[in-house]
C-alpha cells in the first residue's frame, strides 16, 4: 500500500474507532441522525445502441449520524445501502470506503470524519465533503467534489478523505485542504446508456482496462471574504483532475475488442468567485484557469495523463420573487493549450450553454422545478421537468421527466436516445 | 402690614407664580405639535418595551404549523439561539423536523445600522447560499413566515407615531405606526404595532405594503419567563394569500450561555 493510502486508510480508521468509542458513551441528546429509504425506477423509451435495456429500478437507504459528545468536537458517519435492477451496483457484500469502484458499492461508508472546532478555527478529519464556489450551474472551482456520473443528469457527490482546516478572521474565511488519498469521479459503465460510442464502434466489444490512480497528495488553498451584502474569494488548487482521460490500450486485440483505460491527470487551477447582488437580483460569477503542473516533455517521457490548459467560467442571475426561485446564466471556456486527446468531461461538455433553472413552490408540501440547458451551437439540449409532493412528515414522490436532443457529436446531444420518465418515492426518518 | 404678614404674601406670591409657570409650561407642552409629542411618546413605549425584552442570550424550540385556508397542512419544528442585544444580535435557527429538512440551517447576523446578513445551509447539497437583501420577502421554508420577519426588530430602525389606544385580546394596547428609516431595507412600506400597557409586550403587529395589510403577526400565550415577558405564541398570517404559520415556543431560555463562535457559517454547518 501506498503512504498516501496508509494514511488515508489510517485517518479513517481512527476516525472510525473515535467515533465508535464515543458512540458507545453517547448521551442521547448528543447524538443525532438523519436517513431515508427510497425507491425509484426509470423508464427510457429509446433503447441504446450499447443497452437495449430501457426499465431501471433503483434502491438506495441511507443514514446519517452525527455525535458530539462535547462543544468542540462532533462525529458524522455516512453509510449508503444499494441496490440495482441493472447491474450498477457491485455484487460483492463488503463495506466499500474509497469509492473507486467503476460500479456503485453495495455497501459505502459514505463519510466519517471529526470536526474539531477551537474559536475561530475548525478542523475537519476523514472522509468529508468540501464543496467550494457560489454559482449553481457548474462549478469550475469546486475542485475536491468529485461526482457519482453513473447517471449523467443526476450526478451525485462523493466524499473524499483528507483534512480541512478553516480559520475565520472578521468578514475573512482562510482554509487550507489536504487529501492524501485520491478519489475519483465514477464515471457512466461502458456497457450502458450513459456511455455513448461512435457507431462505427458498433459490434466492437469494449473492455473496461481499469483505472490508472494517481498516488500525490492533493492541496488547496481558498481566502473568502464576505463583505456587506457581496462576497466574493479566490482558490489555489494543485491535484488531479477527478474527471479521467479514457485512453485505448494499446492496438485493437485480436478479438477486435478495444481496451479503454482511465487515467486522471496532473492539475493545477486558480480560481475565483463572486456574489454581487443588485436591487433586481444576485448575479453570480465563477472562473478557473486550469493548467497542468507537469511539462509537456516530461508527459511525453513519463506516460503521464495530459491535461488541457483552459479557462472555464460561468456567470449566472439568480432571484427569488413569490414562490419563484429562477436562476439563469451562461457556462463558457477558453482552451489555451490543447493536448488532452479524450476524456470524460461533463463540466466542459456543458460549457457554451445557456443554463436555466426555475422552481415554484405550489405550497408548503408541492413544489414543480423546470431546467434547461441548451448549447449555444443548438446542437444539444436538455430540459427537465420535476414535480415533487410530501405526505405527512415522512413520505415524499416526485416524478421527472428528462428530455435530451441534439447531434452525435455533441456532449448533451450524444444522449439523444436517453429521454427518460422516473418516479421516486423516498421515506425520510 | 407686620413684617410678618409681609412674609407670608411673599410666599404666597411665589407659590401662585411656580404655579402659574406651571400651567404656562403645560399650556406651551399643550400647544406642541401633537404629532412631535407622539412621536417622542411612541418611540419611548417602543424603547421601553424593547428594554423589557433585553437578555444576554436565547435558546428555544419551535413548533411551526403552517395552515392553508382549508386547514393544516404541514408541521416543522426548529431550535433557535441567539446571542447578543437587539440590533447586534446573531441568530441560527436549525430544523429538526420533519427528516427531510433536518440539518437546514439559517444564520442571521443583524446590525443596527443596516439590513441582517442571512446565510443558509442546506446538508443535502452540503452548501451555504447567502439570501439576498431582494430575497428576503420571499416565504421562509414554505411557512408564512419571510426571511425579513425573522430579524430582529430594532427600536433605532424606525421612525414612529402613536395613532391610538386599542384593546388586543382584553388587553389595552398602544398603537403605534412605525414607518422604516432610510438605511433599513425593507419590503414593508409601514407596519402598525400593539404593545400592551400592562407589560409592554407586543401584542400585535401588521405589515403594509404599500396602503394594503400584507401580514399581521399576532402574540399570544403571553408569560413571564425569567422577568422577561413573552408571547410563546405567535401566529403569522400571510392576508394575501390566506394562509397562516403558528409558532408555538417551547423549552424557552433566556440567558442561557452561547459562545459567539457558534454563530459563523462554520458553525452552522455542524449540526
Amino acid at each position: 500500500m501506498r503512504p498516501a493510502a496508509r494514511i488515508a486508510v489510517r485517518i479513517v480508521f481512527v476516525s472510525f474507532v473515535s467515533f465508535v468509542s464515543f458512540v458507545r458513551c453517547a448521551e442521547a441528546q448528543a447524538l443525532t441522525q438523519r436517513g431515508f429509504v427510497e425507491g425509484a425506477g426509470w423508464f427510457f423509451p429509446q433503447a441504446a445502441l450499447n443497452d437495449p435495456t430501457r426499465v431501471v429500478g433503483d434502491f438506495l437507504a441511507r443514514e446519517d449520524l452525527f455525535f458530539k459528545p462535547a462543544p468542540w468536537i462532533q462525529f458524522a458517519a455516512g453509510f449508503d445501502l444499494r441496490a440495482n435492477s441493472h447491474d450498477q451496483v457491485d455484487d460483492l457484500w463488503r463495506l466499500d470506503l474509497d469509492d473507486r469502484g467503476v460500479k456503485r458499492p453495495r455497501a459505502s461508508l459514505r463519510r466519517l470524519n471529526a470536526t474539531l472546532s477551537h474559536g475561530p478555527l475548525t478542523i475537519d478529519v476523514g472522509k468529508q465533503f468540501i464543496r467550494w464556489g457560489k454559482a449553481d450551474i457548474i462549478n469550475p472551482t469546486d475542485r475536491f467534489a468529485p461526482r457519482d456520473y453513473i447517471n449523467v443528469v443526476v450526478p451525485e457527490f462523493l466524499a473524499v478523505t483528507g483534512v480541512r482546516a478553516v480559520a475565520l478572521h472578521g468578514a475573512e474565511t482562510f482554509e487550507a485542504v489536504w487529501v492524501p488519498r485520491f478519489t475519483p469521479s465514477r464515471v457512466p459503465l461502458l456497457d450502458q446508456r450513459w456511455t455513448v460510442l461512435p457507431p462505427e464502434a458498433a459490434g466492437v466489444p469494449i473492455v473496461d482496462a481499469g483505472s490508472v490512480f494517481p498516488t500525490g497528495a492533493q492541496t488547496g488553498l481558498r481566502w473568502g471574504h464576505a463583505g456587506s451584502g457581496y462576497e466574493y474569494s479566490l482558490s489555489f488548487f494543485n491535484g488531479f483532475n477527478n474527471l479521467p482521460n479514457v485512453g485505448q490500450v494499446g492496438q485493437v486485440g485480436q478479438a477486435g475488442q478495444i481496451d479503454l483505460l482511465r487515467t486522471y491527470p496532473a492539475i493545477r487551477t486558480y480560481g475565483a468567485d463572486v456574489a454581487v447582488p443588485t436591487p433586481w437580483f444576485t448575479i453570480k460569477a465563477e472562473a478557473a484557469y486550469f493548467t497542468s503542473p507537469t511539462a509537456d516533455a516530461d508527459l511525453s517521457q513519463s506516460g503521464a495523463a495530459a491535461a488541457d490548459e483552459y479557462v472555464l467560467y460561468v456567470v449566472q442571475v439568480e432571484r427569488q420573487t413569490g414562490e419563484w426561485v429562477v436562476v439563469a446564466g451562461y457556462a463558457g471556456d477558453v482552451t489555451t493549450k490543447r493536448r488532452a486527446a479524450f476524456g470524460f468531461a461533463p463540466d466542459r461538455g456543458l460549457a457554451r450553454s445557456i443554463v436555466a433553472r426555475a422552481s415554484y413552490t405550489i405550497d408548503p408540501v408541492r413544489t414543480i422545478a423546470f431546467e434547461t440547458a441548451i448549447h449555444q451551437n443548438g446542437n444539444g439540449a436538455l430540459a427537465k421537468v420535476e414535480y415533487s409532493q410530501a405526505s405527512g412528515p415522512h413520505w415524499r414522490a416526485t416524478f421527472s421527466g428528462v428530455g435530451i436532443a441534439g447531434q452525435d457529436d455533441d456532449f448533451l446531444g450524444q444522449y439523444h436516445r436517453n429521454s427518460y420518465l422516473s418516479a421516486a418515492l423516498r421515506y425520510s426518518f | 402690614m407686620s413684617k410678618g404678614q409681609v412674609g407670608q404674601v411673599g410666599r404666597v406670591g411665589r407659590a401662585r407664580l411656580w404655579g402659574q409657570v406651571g400651567l404656562l409650561a403645560l399650556a406651551l407642552f399643550a400647544c406642541l405639535p401633537l404629532g412631535l409629542r407622539a412621536a417622542d411618546n411612541a418611540r419611548q413605549i417602543v424603547d421601553e418595551a424593547q428594554k423589557r425584552t433585553d437578555a444576554r442570550s436565547q435558546r428555544y424550540e419551535g413548533l411551526l404549523q403552517v395552515f392553508d385556508a382549508k386547514g393544516k397542512i404541514s408541521d416543522k419544528r426548529w431550535t433557535m439561539e441567539r446571542l447578543g442585544a437587539h440590533g447586534q444580535s446573531k441568530a441560527v435557527l436549525r430544523f429538526t423536523v420533519p427528516a427531510e429538512v433536518k440539518g437546514v440551517a439559517l444564520l442571521i447576523v443583524n446590525h443596527p445600522d443596516r439590513a441582517s446578513d442571512q446565510w443558509m445551509w442546506t446538508p443535502a447539497i452540503e452548501r451555504d447560499r447567502r439570501i439576498a437583501l431582494q430575497d428576503r420577502s420571499t416565504r421562509f421554508f414554505g411557512t408564512d413566515f419571510s426571511f425579513e420577519d425573522l430579524e430582529e426588530r430594532d427600536v433605532n430602525q424606525y421612525e414612529y407615531v402613536l395613532s391610538g389606544d386599542e384593546t388586543i385580546d382584553g388587553a389595552p394596547c398602544w398603537k403605534i405606526a412605525s414607518t422604516p428609516r432610510e438605511s433599513k431595507s425593507s419590503q414593508y412600506t409601514r407596519s402598525i404595532v400593539w404593545i400592551r400597557k400592562d407589560n409592554y409586550a407586543f401584542a400585535r403587529i401588521e405589515n403594509y405594503v404599500k396602503d394594503q395589510v400584507a401580514r399581521r403577526l399576532d402574540y399570544s400565550n403571553i408569560q413571564n419567563v425569567q422577568g422577561i415577558w413573552t408571547a410563546k405564541q405567535l401566529e403569522m398570517t400571510d392576508v394575501r394569500r390566506g394562509s397562516r404559520t403558528r409558532l408555538t415556543l417551547d423549552k424557552l431560555e433566556y440567558n442561557v450561555p452561547l459562545k459567539d463562535e457558534d454563530f459563523t457559517l462554520q458553525a452552522i454547518r455542524r449540526q
